[in-house]
């Protein structure tokens, strides 16, 4: 089988598991390059860290190697179950941290959807260390990570990969309605930090 | 007037920052590492060969193949054609082994490269015209026969063998 960019993302992994492809290899890689991108920038705004991003996509991509998560092509795209994997661990890791550091804040945070911010460094450069050359998608990178991680989550799903209410809903596992309230105080939590900023025409020169 | 919300610029510059990122290359590198422990490709029966019993195989096999040729020549000499042998020409194998009535022209018998000989029977009244004779009361018999057939299957040349 031929693993170009046309070939869907079922037929790539019937190919990658040996049952169509003469090199499933290639078609693993294939499924890899093709979503690798989304996947890794997703963690690292997610999570703060290009090492730990990197860890997630790797451990996602992992875990579909060796079956360990199952994807059926029956409960939605390849993609947003990428994302439900990343997510998941990103939240294993975060817990395994708060058992060391449990925070006042952390605590407040998980009670519900309260619009507290919340600033969860998951590792010593975490997200205040620099990642972006752009002063103002720096900005906005900051203003994320001190979003608490379930606003985050919608947030960078809506925003930056521009997935669908339901999309989000399902990866999040919650409903509808609350993706809706947690995208509203996400932004609303966002703007405020970010309103001393700049405004928008001084972005183009940004 | 621009009457996008105040964070949509925001979120385009970090857009098109984040646009620029990928996991790292060592990442690919460690996963199609592991995804050839996870799914060994299979080794061919012939890869599993050594080099030494290759050899050996090949070895054989020439000598087979030329004992085959060797045994072929010797079992099918070439023809040759007696245009000497009147209107219906005779033939023989160089090797010996009598003479064959011709069928065909003597030329097209002798470049037949690989004729055989096999034994058959053949009615009487069929072999009238070489010259075998023909009466009512044999008319129906057979007569045991060795026909000389080309590659094709074409008979181009017959012996008699019994004739009663």
């Amino acid at each position: 089988m031929n693993t170009t960019a046309t070939t869907n993302d079922t037929d790539l992994l019937r190919a990658m598991r040996g049952a169509s492809s003469a090199n499933p290899a290639d078609a693993f890689s294939a499924l890899y390059r093709r979503h690798q991108g989304p996947l890794y920038r997703f963690a690292l705004l997610r999570c703060g860290s290009d090492a730990t991003a990197a860890d997630v996509v790797q451990e996602a991509f992992m875990g579909l190697l060796t079956e360990r998560f199952r994807f059926d092509p029956l409960r939605g795209p390849l993609q947003a179950f990428l994302f439900g994997v990343a997510r998941n661990l990103i939240l294993k890791l975060e817990e395994g941290r708060q058992r060391h550091v449990a925070l006042p804040a952390i605590e407040a945070a998980q009670d519900g959807d309260d619009d507290a911010e919340l600033d969860l460094p998951l590792d010593d450069g975490g997200p205040l260390a620099r990642v972006l050359d752009n002063e103002a998608a720096e900005q906005v990178r900051r203003a994320l990570a001190h979003l608490a991680p379930h606003y985050r989550d919608v947030v960078i799903l809506y925003e930056m990969h521009e997935l669908s209410y339901a999309e989000i809903a399902d990866i999040c596992q919650v409903d509808i309605g609350t993706v809706r309230s947690r995208l509203s105080r996400g932004r609303a939590a966002l703007a405020k930090r970010l309103a001393g900023w700049r405004t928008a025409p001084d972005l183009a020169q940004a | 007037m621009d009457n996008r919300e105040p964070l949509d610029p925001l979120f385009d510059a970090l857009r098109g920052e984040m646009a620029k990122l990928d996991a790292p290359r060592g990442v690919e590198k460690e996963l199609l590492q592991a995804f050839a422990r996870q799914f060994p490709q299979k080794k061919r029966w012939y890869r599993s060969l050594a080099l030494k019993r290759w050899a050996l195989a090949g070895g054989l096999s020439t000598a087979v193949t030329a004992l085959t040729v060797f045994s072929l020549v010797l079992h099918n000499p070439r023809l040759i054609a007696d245009p000497d042998a009147g209107s219906r020409a005779l033939v023989s194998r160089d090797g010996g082994g009598g003479l064959f009535i011709a069928l065909e022209s003597p030329e097209r018998i002798e470049s037949e490269p690989a004729p055989r000989v096999v034994e058959t029977e053949v009615s009487r009244s069929s072999l009238a015209p070489l010259g075998i004779p023909l009466t009512p009361e044999n008319a129906g018999d057979t007569v045991k026969a060795e026909m000389l057939l080309g590659a094709d299957g074409q008979p181009l040349a017959v012996r008699l063998t019994s004739i009663n």
